[in-house]
């Protein structure tokens, strides 16, 4: 690999054991996609947060490599396990709680901000197109590749971090131009609900697996593309997407001679059946990926003047700039559940609370099984509170 | 006998190896308080533990860090296809990890050197032979060659024109000698296939694979009793010499 000066310098160790081995790694990485050299990048997002899926062997490395090393760009963080401050209220036991809030500090004292969400970019941490970046969480690396073209392959944990020190990564696969061309394209006939774009990307990421979808038939907003994106991610590897006359590098790539699929209601009606297994649930979720404001402000506005009837727990994730930007918003929700911030219903532990739970989330109806060993239902959000009202 | 494989991990590590000719996941394969495989049999503590390739849960970094702070993992990694979740591993936890490596050519308990910057595999108790397997094509059909009783290697068994590469030798003269002398066919290759390795007792043979294109009738000497020429779909039914299959996929037939 060609390497800089500079980076042959962190290489040899004169700027310290942490960067040399964060340096190391990122070739490491590098070297086995055929990378020819390393490129700078202006943020970082990481994942391997939570205690619950990193465990103990993760706190050990983390304690390990905090003590010799800073991020060089601004770094952000994924959901933990449980909400920094309502820990108790989530049922997250005192052992638990400890251990979470020691990884976060470890993470703190490397200099990464320490608010944690799967969508840093509606919080402070959004690139510009082209930017280079190293990006953790398969739905948020996908939300900046497509609809802000910057630039992020599929960041493991340790290597997002290991970029993150040394401000660099390795430029290979969705760095380069030529490896951000569609390979399918995707003609959408769906109803346009903020469910529907859920259930596409279930369809779509659980046929083309790691491919780029170009789509036709739709415009999705920002909250439409994250849920779809997380799908897509979740059911498939899909890491990029384009939206005709839509996304930014939608005009720059020709669909000549791609595969064409369709997908409308049949297909939605398969991808719901698959993912929905139970009726009666025990929680609800919705925020997977964490909610933006505005939908925090619109079901504010649905929820007004309702009253809830049943006992049936409901979770609204969030990241905790929304939490605190919205009171009056977040009031109206806590009557009918509670408002976490830095976590998620994938990421805490779920499994020692409930066995059967509901989401408008494809990914989160994913990952509720297998993660934590939950039944699910899937449905959209007004379905969903209809069973509590 | 060195083999050159791919440098990914840095670091030089000497051990026994400990083959399990699979891919692999650190999470939930290996108990992290002893290093016994919970696939497989075997301790990879100290070990050179070789795989086909990781896979599972991307934790499965962490689990070989863990596994490093007891003094409990591999001395050092072979694979054949290196991939994120162990490359991670071993950078982390300093594991020299070589790959690029016939995982098939690897016994357990063979002594093994890797270093990590150079990309090698050193089996300093292992003698390296290196043949070549020459195919001739005629239109869409191969010549096949039987061997003779006589040979001490795989008689009675169908192959191509082959023989030990000579010192000083690349595998297009080899193999245009071996033909020459087999077969009375005078031709250069057109091909040279990636080469493969098998395994034997004490030795590991390293095939090259090597393509003509000729339309001459072969003239047999001692070496082989009879030829054919056949599909090489056909060759799949006869009783052929070892992975002669792989030599054929690797020439692209």
């Amino acid at each position: 690999m060609n390497l800089s000066a500079a980076e042959q310098r962190i290489l040899d160790g004169e700027e310290g054991e942490g960067a040399r081995k964060a340096l190391e790694l990122v070739v490491a990485l590098g070297k086995i996609y055929g990378a020819e050299d390393l490129v700078p990048i202006t943020s970082a997002h990481l994942s391997g947060v939570s205690y619950k899926t990193i465990g103990d062997g993760g706190i050990v490395y983390l304690e390990h490599v905090s003590q010799g090393a800073k991020v060089r760009v601004p770094s952000t963080l994924n959901p933990s396990g449980m909400d920094s401050v309502r820990w108790r209220e989530m049922g997250v036991s005192e052992e638990f709680a400890a251990k979470q809030l020691h990884i976060i500090d470890l993470y703190g004292s490397m200099g990464v901000e320490t608010s944690c969400s799967c969508t840093p970019y509606l919080a402070g941490n959004l690139p510009r197109k082209g930017d280079h970046v190293a990006w953790a969480e398969s739905s948020a690396l996908s939300m900046v590749n497509s609809m802000v073209g910057a630039r992020t392959n599929r960041e493991g944990g340790p290597g997002a971090l290991a970029a993150a020190i040394v401000g660099r990564t390795a430029n290979y696969g969705l760095h380069l131009k030529e490896n951000r061309s569609p390979t399918v394209v995707v003609e959408a006939d769906i109803d346009g609900s903020l469910f529907s774009h859920s259930l596409l990307g279930q369809a779509v990421g659980s046929r083309i697996g790691n491919g780029i979808p170009y789509f036709r038939g739709i415009r999705p907003d920002w909250e439409e593309a994250k849920i779809m994106a997380a799908a897509m991610a979740a059911s498939g590897a899909v890491a990029m997407f384009h939206v005709e006359d839509h996304t930014p590098e939608s005009s720059e790539h020709s669909t000549e001679g791609l595969e064409v699929i369709n997908i409308g209601d049949e297909e939605l009606k398969d991808a719901h059946e698959s993912l929905s297994v139970v009726e009666d649930v025990e929680l609800i979720a919705f925020g997977c990926p964490h909610l933006s404001m505005r939908e925090v402000r619109e079901m504010a506005y649905y929820l007004e003047g309702k009253v809830k009837k049943s006992d049936v727990k409901v979770w609204f994730c969030t990241s905790r700039q929304v939490r605190d930007a919205l009171p009056k918003e977040v009031a109206t929700l806590e009557r009918f559940g509670t408002v976490l911030a830095d976590t998620c219903m994938v990421v805490t532990p779920v499994e020692g609370l409930y066995e059967r739970s509901a989401s408008d989330s494809a990914k989160a109806c994913n990952y509720l099984p297998t993660l934590c060993s939950q039944k699910v239902r899937c449905d959209s959000f007004q379905t969903l509170m209809e069973v509590v009202m | 006998m060195i083999i050159n494989g791919r440098a990914i991990a840095s670091g030089r590590a000497e051990a026994e190896v400990l083959v399990l000719n699979e891919d692999f996941s650190f999470l939930g394969g290996v108990d992290t308080a002893t290093g016994e495989l919970r696939v497989g049999e075997g301790n990879i503590s100290g070990r050179m533990f070789a795989f086909r390739r990781g896979k599972g849960s991307t934790v499965g970094s962490y689990t070989i860090f863990d596994l490093k702070t007891k003094n409990l993992a591999p001395a050092g990694i072979i694979n054949a296809t290196a991939e994120t979740i162990v490359t991670t591993g071993a950078v982390i936890a300093d594991i020299p990890l070589v790959d690029g490596i016939d995982i098939d050519a690897l016994r357990s308990g063979d002594r093994a050197i890797i270093d990590g910057d150079s990309g090698t595999l050193e089996l300093p108790d292992l003698e390296l032979r290196e043949v070549v397997s020459g195919i001739v094509r005629r239109g869409d059909d191969i010549l096949l060659l039987r061997r003779s009783d006589e040979e001490s290697h795989f008689p009675r068994m169908w192959g191509g024109a082959s023989g030990l590469m000579e010192a000083g030798e690349g595998p297009e003269d080899a193999a245009s000698r071996e033909l020459l002398e087999e077969t009375q066919i005078d031709a250069r290759p057109t091909l040279i296939g990636r080469s493969f390795l098998i395994r034997g007792d004490g030795i590991i043979w390293k095939v090259h694979p090597v393509l003509f294109e000729a339309d001459d009738e072969p003239t047999l000497n001692w070496e082989h009793c009879d030829y054919r020429w056949v599909s090489p779909a056909d060759s799949a039914g006869m009783d052929t010499v070892p992975r002669l299959n792989e030599v054929l996929v690797r020439l692209g037939l």
